[in-house]
């Protein structure tokens, strides 16, 4: 009986894992979210040069960020929305790569037992 | 009906040890059949008998009790209840005149063989992890690949060829594996998240103990059989099985001198299974008869020693690896249990000598014996030769079934002929030429009882205790009852399984080139002035990219290969770090296992 059943060395050898694309996604979505909130109050916190206009310049690289996240600003109230845009995008890019990945981890799996079979 | 069928049964069980006896038993508490037992000594037991000289116990081999498996607990507790005793335990290595902690502790060993030594057994451990025998044959082979060459040949070599009288490398490595279980990935990696059991960790540390050994345990489950109605026969031979066809239809026993035959409707053997076939009438094909005079057994004799003195080392044995002596091994019973000496001011010994029946050591007159054990003791300095008192000799046939290059072989003719019997099971550690401990002799013999009465359809050549124990317990997932190793097996293949690098690698490049079209495209849709400043620098490392129309293709292109590459290096450095971590985790956890190897052998 023992020896029937697949012993945990050809598991782990021969079998491919599947993610799961929301929790993916929902991970990835933290990863990102929290990072742009955590880097734009940092910035906020540390500060800035005084420009030539007489008011603090507070991360003008991470602001350019702001061009793709309509809203988002370098103050605390900006931080709160690079989060949520941050996560939604982060969530999309994970999401979508655990899916693609499974579609062509099932369609290389697929291709393989049809070879085996022929052969 | 059911109950009219079984109250026609006539059980004949062959053998009085732990598992003939337990057999017995079951079949009178559970199904009230009265079997009758025939055991050929003057005591029950069998090779887990315990031997009284002058109101001196002597355990033969020394049997710790302590399982896994809930049955066979429960089976002691019930029948022992105070008189099991909870002991502590000691065992050391006596070598090169010295003693060394066992289970094995890495420093006290390597300081204890010298600095030179340790830094040769350190090199060769090294080179023995990174080129290591691919096929592991032999017991020297399995060895070496878990502690290096030269620690096996300085610790290890000489202690197993004393107790198996053949080389190392006719010694199977399948002994090993299947003494020393739970050496498995499988184990290794549910150790990561299962907290150890605390209670088989202590007993490492201690064990149960009958007060007067395991005979004590099994005159009493003999009394119990006796005293409900079934019959346990001492000194009684069984020296011919009848059969007709594949059905046994009695036995022939000699007792006192006279020779009876006892019809039976089942039997359950226990004896050794050389014998078994070696006894039936009319006899089974030659094959058979070939592939069991092909099977071998180790023995032993045990001189017993009483010496005068009230303490003489705490161990409750000790290994001898010293080339100088003979002796493999030595009891002291008192430390087992207070109770096997009449007298605390002495202490008895059990010098245990393996060898095989009929060789120079066996057939030496006890009184020889006797000497030869006193003297040894005296050479390596555990008690003087002249505090010896009394001494006698038991000698245990068939102790160990020897596992050599061919037995498996020759077992498995064995197996097929057995399995065709239809009212036969064998049973026990000689019964099924398996070298296993007293519970799961026990457990072959509750498995066969079962087979019997319930219809079951238990393989008992390939029992365990670790089986039954994990069969004991049943979880119920979304309402089907699943076995806990199904459950984890499970959770392990998920957690454990690899990912796929040209799947990973594709789908990051796929969203990378897409992130990177997007980005691209909002900018040069929004305008300006300049477009995209920033984002131009990305042609610092994307040759040709810039951020137009065009410039978002080639970024496409560009993000996929960047995204691929990343993904693809990413799986590929998390599979390999699994691996090194698995198999770093197995070989932690097998070294752990391995402190006790001395257990095994």
């Amino acid at each position: 009986m023992t020896d029937q059943r697949e012993t945990i060395e050809q598991i782990v050898l021969t079998r491919v894992m599947r993610l799961n694309a929301s929790i993916h996604g929902v991970v990835f979505g933290l990863l990102a979210g929290i990072g742009l909130f955590v880097a734009t109050n940092w910035l906020i916190l540390k500060g800035g040069p005084i420009g030539p206009e007489g008011d603090e310049v507070i991360g003008p690289n991470l602001f350019l960020l702001s061009q793709f996240f309509i809203g988002y600003e370098m103050t605390f109230i900006g931080s709160l929305i690079g989060f949520a845009y941050a996560f939604v995008t982060g969530f999309i890019v994970g999401f979508l790569i655990a899916t693609v990945y499974n579609w062509i981890v099932d369609m290389r799996e697929k291709q393989f037992q049809q070879s085996r079979q022929r052969s | 009906m059911q109950q009219q069928r079984d109250s026609e049964k006539q059980v004949v069980i062959v053998g009085g040890g732990p598992s003939g006896l337990t057999a017995a038993y079951e079949l009178i508490t559970k199904h009230q059949i009265r079997p009758v037992v025939f055991e050929k000594l003057d005591k029950v037991g069998g090779i887990a008998r315990t031997e009284n000289y002058k109101g001196y116990y002597f355990d033969m081999g020394g049997h710790r009790f302590f399982t896994k498996s809930t049955e066979v607990n429960r089976f002691w507790q019930e029948v022992m209840g105070d008189d099991f005793l909870r002991r502590p335990r000691l065992s050391r290595i006596f070598y090169n005149n010295k003693f060394f902690h066992y289970p094995l502790k890495p420093f006290n060993a390597l300081m204890g063989l010298g600095i030179f030594e340790s830094f040769a057994i350190g090199s060769s451990y090294l080179r023995w992890q990174l080129f290591p025998y691919r096929n592991e044959e032999t017991f020297e082979q399995w060895v070496t690949n878990r502690f290096g060459k030269r620690l096996f040949e300085t610790f290890f070599k000489t202690y197993t060829e004393k107790v198996w009288g053949i080389s190392t490398s006719e010694l199977k490595a399948e002994w090993a594996a299947q003494r020393i279980k739970n050496l498995d990935l499988k184990s290794a990696l549910i150790s990561m998240f299962i907290k150890p059991n605390t209670k088989i960790t202590t007993l490492i540390e201690e064990f149960d103990y009958p007060r007067r050994g395991p005979g004590m345990l099994w005159t009493i489950v003999k009394e119990k059989v006796e005293k409900m109605g079934g019959a346990v026969e001492l000194n009684s031979d069984v020296v011919g099985i009848r059969r007709e066809g594949n059905r046994i239809t009695s036995v022939d026993v000699r007792c006192n001198g006279h020779r009876q035959t006892v019809p039976g409707t089942d039997f359950i053997s226990s004896m050794p299974v050389t014998e078994f076939i070696k006894y039936l009438d009319p006899p089974p094909p030659k094959p058979v008869l070939d592939a069991a005079h092909h099977l071998k057994y180790r023995d032993f004799l045990t001189v017993c020693l009483v010496v005068n003195r009230d303490d003489l080392f705490p161990d409750n044995w000790i290994y001898i690896h010293d080339p100088r002596v003979q002796v493999g091994r030595i009891q002291n019973f008192k430390n087992w249990s207070p109770d096997m000496v009449p007298d605390l001011s002495k202490t008895s010994l059990g010098l245990e000598y393996f060898c095989n029946e009929g060789d120079e050591l066996w057939t030496m007159a006890d009184e020889d014996l006797v000497e030869l054990g006193r003297q040894e003791i005296d050479r390596i300095g555990l008690a003087n030769y002249d505090d010896v008192e009394d001494g006698v000799v038991f000698r245990v046939p068939k102790s160990y079934p020897v596992y050599d290059s061919e037995y498996r072989r020759h077992l498995a003719t064995l197996r097929e002929y057995i399995d065709s019997l239809q009212n036969f099971q064998t049973i026990g550690r000689n019964g099924l030429h398996r070298y296993n401990n007293q519970d799961h002799a026990m457990l072959t013999g509750m498995l066969a009882v079962r087979n019997m009465m319930l219809g079951e359809e238990n393989n008992l050549w390939v029992v365990n205790a670790e089986q039954e124990y994990h069969e004991e317990i049943r979880e119920k997932i979304d309402g089907e009852p699943q076995q806990v190793t199904e459950v984890v097996r499970e959770v392990l293949s998920h957690v454990f399984t690899r990912l796929d690098p040209v799947a990973f690698g594709s789908s990051s490049g796929l969203v990378g080139g897409l992130i990177l079209f997007a980005a691209t495209m909002i900018l040069v849709l929004k305008g300006g002035p300049v477009v995209g400043p920033h984002l131009e620098l990305l042609s610092n490392f994307f040759v040709g990219y810039s951020v137009s129309l065009s410039g978002s293709l080639i970024g496409l292109v560009y993000g996929f290969l960047s995204g691929f590459l990343l993904g693809w290096f990413f799986a590929f450095l998390r599979n390999t770090s699994m691996f090194l971590h698995m198999a770093l985790v197995q070989r932690r956890f097998e070294l752990n296992a391995l402190r006790n190897i001395f257990d095994y052998i």
